[in-house]
């Protein structure tokens, strides 16, 4: 499934949609950086409530195909800017993180 | 990081690669303020660097285009209200002062963790170097100077041999408080 149809199956709101077509194969979910840093994996879905520019370097070097900023969290002032520059697809929802990783895990 | 210990590792790693020839690790727990302070002799960073060195897209490393250890430091603090500060001076050469201060009644203020680990592990892969550590907290206080100890060992035992780490390893350990029994 690529981003673009998991953002709509999902109704997500882009915030930056760099590279749509992307393939996801799977989804992480965490919220302390150094730690997803090790241990999401390349073209998962990333569900998480931090919103700063850190959260868009974690994405590069994990390559991870999406960030979904989840429970109706806003990013940082510059983050999205720093989404497009990177070439990162940054999504958010009002959802609960627990709800969306259940829709992404049935829907993959 | 799940422990300020691997934040820790993570900055003094620049002050090695600086070239510095001695680092001093503070920690010190005073009003509800948890400050550490990592102060290197090395070669300091140009303003324009000093500038960018918390914003993650910024590192010395060649072999990935983000550095994380400084940029993680600073959100580590923040989340708990406290903050970062770096000074760091290339003309004169005076090195490089970290200081990030934490709130340790806030929620999301990470433990310190195995901060004698750390320590070792920083000795361990550079012996030549003086690190000199301080943990000051309510119960009491640890020190450590690698260079008071190499003066005692003398040239023929270097700091990295296992007897001489095991030995710093529990050294570095806050006596029990026997009152806790009771």
């Amino acid at each position: 499934m690529t981003v673009e149809m998991l953002a709509k199956q999902l109704s997500l709101e882009p915030v930056c949609e760099a590279e749509p077509e992307r393939e996801v194969t799977g989804g992480y979910v965490g919220d302390l950086l150094s730690w997803v840093m090790g241990r999401a994996q390349s073209g998962d879905a990333w569900i998480t409530i931090m919103s700063n520019t850190n959260v868009v370097a974690v994405a590069t070097l994990t390559d991870t195909a999406l960030i979904i900023l989840a429970e109706d969290v806003h990013p940082d002032p510059g983050v999205a800017e720093l989404a497009e520059k990177k070439g990162i697809n940054l999504y958010r929802s009002p959802e609960s993180a627990f709800t969306l990783s259940a829709k992404v895990a049935a829907l993959l | 990081m799940k422990e300020l210990s691997l934040n820790i590792l993570d900055v003094a790693k620049n002050s090695v690669k600086a070239g510095a020839k001695r680092v001093i690790i503070r920690i010190v727990e005073e009003g509800g303020w948890r400050t550490l302070s990592i102060i290197d002799d090395g070669c300091g960073m140009p303003p324009e660097f000093l500038a960018t060195v918390t914003d993650p897209f910024t590192t010395t490393r060649t072999t990935r285009p983000v550095g994380m250890g400084l940029p993680l430091l600073k959100l580590a603090a923040e989340q708990t209200g406290g903050t970062l500060t770096i000074e760091s001076s290339v003309v004169p050469p005076t090195g490089t002062t970290v200081t990030a201060s934490f709130r340790m009644d806030h929620l999301d203020c990470v433990p310190v963790g195995d901060y004698a680990g750390s320590i070792v592990t920083l000795i361990q892969g550079s012996p030549e170097i003086d690190f000199l550590f301080e943990y000051r907290r309510a119960d009491g206080e640890v020190v450590l100077d690698t260079a008071q100890i190499r003066e005692i060992l003398g040239p023929e035992v270097p700091l990295d041999t296992p007897d001489v780490l095991v030995w710093i390893e529990g050294s570095l350990q806050f006596e029990q408080a026997e009152a806790e029994q009771i």
